[in-house]
């Protein structure tokens, strides 16, 4: 692709898209602007201005653009500011979400080695999201996630000396869910879009005191879909936000000094009907909160958030495995219950995905607290293991009635 | 020279290694054995010396889809726009956010020289092709002036080289080395070729290598034509799950496995060498896996000194690979349809060719549904090859460990008595005797093995053995080693039941390939 015409399309669709949404958090006219050198390559101009990033459609009467969402897809900026979801930067001490890009939680970690994570949901004026009770909600066209992920220096005082390294954005597309990867620059003033893999070394001390270091490394594009799948009727598989399911967004949080429940806050704000009563909306707990519900419950919630976008009936690794860890999963076989794995290739602990009582024999196990190449879980997204999480799972296995599978 | 000298074994250590192995499950009391009123194969009295099998694959056959090794899917780039990008060593960065947003029908030109990556190169499009200025030659885990070298070292954990999923996907004329995982992935495609691509990790045997080289999985009409694949801890070039294949004048060598052609319907593999592996050539099926093997023709093959011992990982692994002896020229399992001509064995210091029961691996029937219970073998049709010699005269290099290669050590335990009764070493070909329809044991060949035309070393007495290992290792387990031995059937190459002429309808993949 030729980076001078893109950026020059993309400032056109950027004031486009902003000037029809005034109200919103538009993204601002010369964002595009700002060629961060991605596409520098010396690669030869092949003719296409649009080669690739949207197949044809990034185009399409952008002078023209009508309301964001009448058709043609939301032009992605080369920076992240470009969206202008936020305002400031780390470098001046805040990240701050513009108004209507609400900030949320998630009732339950879901780990990336160690970093923090702040996520914020953006529905364009005029939109509304629908309630779903166990999917993830169902989010209009116009939609943005943002997944921001930094490393304190040192985890016991996470508001200190924070480096930002990444800033994912999930994007409901006409055409359904886009990812991009933003990764801060060295300054922490812009995170600029990085559609390719990249590296960077991070050092941080852990809660014991000791200091690890790393290399950590933002996903390719490409790579998001693989926990961000599922596969359709037509074994196609398609793109799907993983957090943003009821269970795990119905917890308080503080909004203009007050605290709200996150899924009230949203259908006060008009963002989301269809919200039953308090009641009958679901709850994951905290997974590391044994006052917030028993073990069992907390390692499947664990388990469901950090495993089962693969490991469901409707994920490639699922479908490949028969190892379903979505927490409502009934069946203790394909929970993997005495269940031998279908190929977990070499050396992963034992025979069966979990032995019960029996947590050092446990594939499930062993999956989670490897940091072996090959034999770790999940496939991407950590480096690192998860202490806290590989004991929770320890310990719910070495609580289930001690078995023999064979 | 014979190295055959198990008679040195005491009868304690032949007793434990027999004692150990896991073959117990496919007893007759077992509510598992194959006919226990599973449909496995209905109709199929398969045919015992007869060249006629119709039934017992019926469905399944290929029905001549004239495949020659060229693009058959229906994703085409004609007529679209066909963008050509390249890059040069130090470029890598760009290079990879290009492969993350380019346009279907997109060409990477890969310039010479060495390319050092954080992470795998991942492919989601249609219509790419990749190529380089040459793959190298083996060792070269730098580019020349000639080659272009993929170097991964350093990349993240767990991920692989180029992992892609696209139909019409090409790669050519490059090496990657040292890949975390497989060196190149090619997942759920149509229309795949490989030519001229080196996979190669730095250090050989070393079991924390990545597991395979060439890898396309679950995916149709794939070609891999002059490729060369060294040091996986598992294959070297690997075909799974996939329908349409060819693997041609490819070399592998210091693999575990060398060439390994899993639950793939419709396979030919063509003037390849295989050397210095584990194993050689691996055809298998395993269970629960909705493809069932078939069709695989195997011709013009140089399978020969495999005798590399297994680094496979084997903590408590059920990696198939990992469990065979060391010395194996051609491992079947669970296969059927398979013809091997024109190839060339020898010195594989276990036995060149073995025909094994998938329930020697698995023994619950019910694991097999998802292949139509395909854990039998039948219908392997071996002639016109050579066996040069030299072969299966120290079963896993004498390296014996029942639990993790019991084949091997229940092939050294049955021939350490064996050579006292006159046994050469093992045969050209094993068959371990499972019969997973209950015939008969007076029927000598009731899953229709044919064993013809073939040149054997001069002074050859014994080609054929069938092992009946289950009722020979149990005997061996009680001590009754002449027992055991008894059990075994061995036979020349002549012998009629085995002197057949393979099995009807015949197999096509091949026809249709250009040379």
């Amino acid at each position: 692709m030729s980076p001078r015409l893109s950026v020059v399309l993309l400032a056109l669709t950027l004031a486009a898209c902003g000037s029809s949404d005034p109200e919103g958090p538009g993204p601002t006219p010369d964002s595009g602007t700002v060629d961060a050198g991605t596409g520098d390559a010396g690669v030869p101009d092949a003719g296409e201005p649009d080669a690739g990033m949207d197949a044809g459609t990034l185009d399409a009467g952008v002078l023209d653009a009508g309301p964001v969402d009448a058709g043609p897809p939301l032009a992605i900026p080369n920076v992240l500011s470009g969206f202008g979801l936020f305002t400031g930067s780390p470098a001046d001490g805040g990240l701050v979400p513009v108004e209507g890009n609400v900030p949320y939680t998630l009732s339950t970690v879901l780990f990336s080695d160690y970093a923090v994570k702040s996520r914020t949901l953006y529905i364009p004026p005029g939109k509304t999201a629908h309630y779903a009770p166990v999917d993830a909600l169902d989010l209009p066209v116009g939609t943005l996630i943002t997944k921001t992920f930094a490393f304190p220096a040192d985890l016991r005082k996470p508001d200190q000396d924070v480096r930002f390294i990444e800033t994912r954005v999930l994007v409901r597309q006409p055409s359904g869910w886009e990812a991009w990867p933003y990764v801060w620059n060295p300054a922490q003033t812009e995170a600029d879009l990085a559609t390719g893999s990249r590296a960077r070394d991070v050092t941080f001390i852990d809660l014991e005191g000791e200091t690890r270091s790393f290399r950590y490394s933002v996903p390719s594009k490409n790579q998001c879909q693989q926990c961000h799948h599922l596969v359709d009727e037509k074994g196609d598989q398609v793109m799907h936000p993983i957090g943003v399911k009821a269970r795990y967004l119905h917890r308080t949080n503080t909004y203009g000094g007050v605290e709200r429940d996150q899924l009230e806050y949203l259908a006060s704000l008009g963002k989301l009907d269809g919200l039953p009563a308090q009641a009958e909306l679901p709850k994951a707990p905290d997974a590391f909160d044994p006052q917030s519900a028993n073990l069992d419950t907390r390692a499947r919630t664990y388990l469901d958030i950090n495993c089962a976008h693969c490991h469901n009936p409707k994920g490639t690794a699922g479908i490949t495995s028969q190892l379903f860890l979505n927490f409502d999963n009934t069946s203790l076989f394909s929970l993997g219950e005495c269940k031998r794995p279908g190929s977990a290739g070499a050396g992963v602990g034992g025979e069966f995905d979990i032995v019960p009582g029996n947590h050092a024999e446990s594939i499930l196990w062993y999956r989670l607290h490897t940091e072996e190449s090959g034999k770790m879980m999940p496939q991407i997204g950590r480096t690192i293991h998860h202490a806290e999480g590989a004991q929770l799972i320890a310990d719910w296995i070495d609580s289930m009635p001690a078995k023999t599978c064979k | 020279m014979p190295r055959l000298q198990w008679t040195r074994a005491t009868r304690a250590t032949v007793l434990a290694l027999v004692g150990a192995l896991s073959l117990t499950a496919c007893s007759d009391d077992d509510d598992n054995t194959p006919d226990s009123g599973v449909k496995v194969d209905a109709g199929t009295n398969t045919d015992a010396g007869t060249n006629t099998d119709a039934g017992s694959d019926a469905g399944s056959v290929d029905t001549g889809i004239p495949w020659d090794g060229g693009s058959a899917g229906t994703f085409s780039c004609e007529g679209k726009a066909q963008a050509m990008l390249n890059f040069a060593p130090g470029q890598e960065e760009a290079l990879q956010d290009q492969v993350n947003t380019m346009a279907e029908c997109t060409t990477i030109n890969l310039a010479a020289g060495t390319y050092t990556f954080d992470n795998a190169i991942t492919i989601r499009q249609n219509g790419i092709t990749l190529v380089g200025a040459g793959k190298g030659t083996k060792g070269e885990g730098t580019g020349g002036a000639s080659s272009t070298v993929l170097v991964f070292t350093n990349a993240a954990a767990n991920s692989n080289g180029l992992d892609v999923v696209g139909n019409l996907f090409t790669v050519s004329d490059l090496a990657v080395w040292n890949a975390k995982k497989d060196a190149i992935r090619v997942e759920s495609s149509i229309d795949v070729v490989m030519r001229r691509v080196r996979t190669e990790w730095a250090e050989a045997d070393k079991e924390s290598n990545g597991k395979y080289g060439l890898y396309p999985v679950k995916s149709k009409y794939v070609l891999i034509d002059e490729c060369e694949a060294y040091n996986a801890a598992d294959a070297g070039i690997y075909v799974g799950q996939t329908e349409y294949a060819v693997v041609r004048n490819s070399v592998a060598k210091q693999n575990v496995a060398g060439i390994e052609i899993e639950n793939t319907k419709y396979a030919y593999v063509l003037g390849n060498t295989a050397q210095d592996n584990t194993t050689g050539l691996v055809v298998f099926d395993l269970p629960g896996n909705p493809i069932m093997g078939t069709d695989i023709r195997v011709k013009n093959n140089t399978i020969t000194g495999n005798n590399r011992h297994n680094f496979a990982s084997v903590a408590a692994s059920s990696s198939t690979v990992s469990q065979v002896p060391a010395g194996t020229g051609t491992f079947m399992l669970a296969s059927r349809r398979v013809e091997l001509t024109g190839n060339t064995w020898g010195n594989n210091n276990t036995v060149d060719v073995a025909v094994l029961s998938g329930l020697t691996i698995e023994d619950d029937v019910a694991l097999w549904a998802a292949g139509g219970f395909n854990f039998a073998s039948s219908d392997v049709y071996i002639h016109g090859n050579t066996f040069q010699g030299g072969s299966g005269d120290n079963v896993d290099n004498g390296n014996l460990s029942p639990q993790l290669r019991p084949l091997g050590a229940a092939l050294a335990a049955l021939y350490t008595y064996g050579e006292t009764q006159g046994a050469k070493g093992v045969e050209h070909l094993v068959w371990d005797g499972v019969d997973p329809y209950g015939h008969a044991r007076t029927e000598l060949n009731p899953i229709n093995i044919c064993f013809a035309d073939n040149t054997l070393p001069s002074g050859t007495v014994n080609a054929i053995a069938d092992l009946d290992l289950v009722a020979a290792g149990a005997a061996a387990a009680t001590g009754n080693f002449a027992g055991g031995w008894a059990l075994t059937r061995h036979y020349p190459a002549s012998k009629a039941e085995f002197n057949c002429s393979g099995f009807s309808p015949a197999l096509t993949i091949g026809d249709f390939i250009k040379p």
